[in-house]
């Protein structure tokens, strides 16, 4: 059985943990967040034909970004950044967050989800400005806690990448 | 000539312009690659560049340097020991202190258990063991107390937080390895980042019985949950497991990606030291405290005996109690151990102290508090009413429906005692004496009977009487006494009338007169004798009643005599 460890990153209420509560299983409460900082989950995901077990430390957001615990981050596999479509800023946050995370580990996989998208219409993040990060080459999914599916599919890609390595 | 001179001469003009520049750039790097100053001084400007590639390439580096940091080191060492010194002392100073305080725990963990068990028998036990096996007391008494369980131990990659290992006792509860191992890995960089620490989280404690060791190598660590009281050793153990893991898979440990598999070779290590954990003792019962609980319970039977016995014997008590005529129980307490019965009881119901057998004496302690009342039960009256009124043997009493009834023969005063007692015993509604003869009265009229027939003759015409009358005279006497004690005790008064009689010879006149000196004779007789006057008349009534028809001379003698008549004195 492989085992990764993965962080999940992004601004404070952009929604990391009810869009991943169907898809993780945690013995740990939200408390853990605004205490320790981090709540550990995990979930099982079926990559290049082999169950890769994904420990996802779901990281306390923050939008001043100076205070997530760098420490939490070493040893991670892969990353996952949150952003809130209806919130630009998020989005700074979700790329300035991840370049601190580069700062520490290094160029490794991740995947950037743009939640909440039953609220569309009132995105204020362009469409252009995610079709050109995607040329770049970052892997982007846009999903709600609703048709959280796109999730899943993040951890899978996510996962790929990390096996891939 | 001189054209070729100048030719040359400008050509030489021309060389140096032409290659001056190269020349002088030679010559300074000639210059720069034989003055080793310069040299030095360029590697110098260039040595971490090439440090960090020849580490890209492989640890050669280190091994070619070591021989010259060895070498130096000692050098060092032995010229500025004190530089040196200072320079490890940050590091030295921690690791110093842990050694000592692990020591320090120790010890103190040993000097408690020590004094715990040096004076208990167990004490002397364990001091018999150490001295046969000739080990210390005190790892004896180690051996023998430390008990303690290892439910967990974690393997846990120190970057990732990830489990590469997770074995559990049998019969433990637990959660998710991964989540507890990320978050125990969280939390330790947590208190790392939160206290500015240096130091490694060592111990997590759970209440007074549970706590978490971490014992950390360089890319892994061991975390055991650890229930009761571990030696200090124990972490030793562990330090040095995790070092056999670093040396085995060091790097394994170092590139890992995620694949825990290769780990699964210290499984049965990890488990070992589970099992190998799990010392705890069975309690044995000391014999002291067998014998102490035995005579406890022992003690505790013997009273829970005594108890039920003197309670059978307390019931059984009151039941006879309750049996008993006359006796009525009020109430009944038990009072420091002694057991009390209040109530009334008749003067003629048993003793109720006479109800406890004496061997119950021994067992039981009763005391009871009686109030005299009457019982008016009839098998009481009857005793009662024997006991008030005393009767003679030849008086039967007997009690019919209230009623005291007395029959045989009694003495006027006893039959007068009964009439004035009789009604006011407590339960006897009435009485009847119709039964009873009065013995004195019986007495009295046979007596009475007895003195009319008796007769002293006197000589013809003389108040002296005929000749062997004495035994007459003795009885008549002796009738009297008795008439005259008779009378009292029947509390009949009556008079003895002496009747003189004559015969019919004489004159009327002359016989009234002896008749009276006859009836005198005797009533002196009698007076001399000690029978009291009062209690005699005497009348001379001649011939007027003759005792018998004077057919002949013999039937004369017969009237020349003194007869007895009685009277009754109504009593006033």
């Amino acid at each position: 059985m492989i085992k990764k460890k993965i962080c999940m990153l992004g601004a404070f209420a952009v929604g990391k943990t009810s869009l991943v509560q169907r898809y993780v299983h945690s013995i740990f409460s939200e408390k853990y967040h605004t205490t320790v900082g981090v709540r550990i989950e995990k979930t099982q995901v079926r990559a290049n034909d082999a169950d890769v077990d994904l420990i996802i430390w779901d990281l306390h957001g923050e939008d001043d970004f100076q205070h997530v615990r760098l420490s939490y981050l070493k040893g991670s596999s892969g990353c996952i950044y949150v952003a809130d479509g209806t919130r630009e800023k998020t989005l700074l946050t979700a790329l300035n967050l991840k370049e601190i995370a580069e700062n520490t580990l290094g160029e490794i996989p991740c995947v950037l989800v743009i939640n909440k998208l039953d609220l569309k219409d009132q995105w204020e993040i362009d469409q252009s400005i995610l079709d050109d990060m995607k040329r770049k080459g970052m892997m982007i999914f846009q999903t709600s806690a609703k048709t959280g599916e796109e999730v899943q599919q993040a951890f899978q890609l996510l996962t790929q990448k990390m096996m891939e390595k | 000539m001189g054209s070729e001179a100048v030719e040359e001469k400008s050509l030489e003009a021309f060389k140096k312009l032409l290659l001056q520049p190269e020349k002088d750039r030679i010559r300074q790097i000639e210059n720069r690659l034989n003055d080793p100053m310069i040299r030095a001084k360029e590697t110098g400007l260039f040595l971490p560049e090439a440090i960090s590639f020849s580490v890209l390439n492989g640890n050669r580096l280190s091994r070619v340097i070591q021989p010259v940091i060895d070498a130096s080191l000692k050098e060092s060492v032995r010229n500025n020991p004190k530089s040196i010194a200072d320079a490890i002392f940050p590091a030295l100073g921690p690791g110093i202190r842990k050694a000592i305080s692990a020591t320090v725990m120790g010890m103190v963990q040993s000097l408690n258990q020590l004094l715990n068990h040096s004076f208990s028998f167990q004490g002397m036990k364990w001091r018999f063991e150490a001295f046969r096996t000739g080990r210390q007391f005190a790892e004896i008494v180690l051996l023998h107390t430390l008990v303690y369980k290892v439910e967990q131990i974690f393997l846990i990659h120190n970057e990732s937080g990830i489990v590469l290992d997770h074995v559990t006792a049998k019969d433990v509860v637990i959660q998710d390895p991964d989540l507890v191992s990320g978050m125990l890995t969280a939390i330790q960089d947590f208190v790392k980042d939160s206290f500015d620490a240096r130091d490694d989280l060592e111990t997590l404690r759970i209440g007074s019985d549970r706590s978490v060791w971490i014992e950390k190598g360089e890319h892994a660590l061991i975390a055991a949950v650890i229930r009761g009281n571990p030696p200090v050793d124990l972490r030793i153990r562990f330090r040095e497991l995790l070092e056999e893991i670093h040396i085995k898979s060091g790097m394994a440990l170092e590139k890992f990606e995620g694949d825990a598999s290769s780990f699964s070779v210290f499984r049965e290590q990890l488990k070992d030291e589970l099992g190998f954990q799990e010392r705890k003792e069975k309690q044995k019962l000391s014999p002291l405290l067998i014998c102490l609980i035995l005579a406890v319970l022992s003690l505790a039977g013997i009273w829970g005996y005594h108890t039920l016995r003197s309670h059978q014997i307390w019931n059984a008590y009151l039941s006879r109690l309750k049996a008993e005529k006359g006796l009525v129980i009020l109430s009944v307490q038990k009072e420091k151990g002694v057991y009390q019965v209040f109530g009334l009881r008749d003067p003629m119901a048993h003793d109720p102290d006479a109800l406890i057998q004496p061997e119950e004496k021994f067992r039981i302690k009763i005391k009871g508090h009686w109030t005299p009342f009457y019982s008016l039960d009839p098998e009481l009256i009857l005793p009662r009413s024997r006991q008030i009124l005393k009767p003679p043997p030849s008086i039967t009493l007997d009690l019919s429906q209230g009623i005291l009834l007395a029959s045989g023969q009694a003495s006027r005063d006893w039959i007068d005692i009964f009439q004035k007692t009789a009604p006011t015993i407590p339960g006897v509604k009435g009485y009847s004496d119709q039964g009873v003869l009065d013995m004195d009265r019986e007495k009295l009229d046979a007596a009475l009977k007895e003195i009319s027939e008796i007769k002293l003759y006197f000589e013809n015409n003389s108040t002296r009487f005929i000749k062997a009358q004495e035994d007459i005279f003795n009885k008549l006497l002796e009738t009297v006494q008795n008439i005259q004690e008779l009378q009292i005790k029947a509390k009949i008064q009556v008079q003895i009338m002496i009747l003189g009689h004559t015969d019919s010879s004489g004159t009327e006149k002359w016989n009234q007169r002896l008749s009276r000196d006859r009836a005198e004779m005797v009533f002196n007789h009698l007076i001399v004798h000690g029978i009291n006057p009062y209690f005699l008349t005497i009348s001379g009534i001649g011939t007027k009643i003759p005792l018998k028809e004077e057919t002949g001379a013999e039937e004369r003698q017969y009237n020349r005599a003194v007869s007895f008549k009685v009277f009754h004195i109504p009593l006033t």
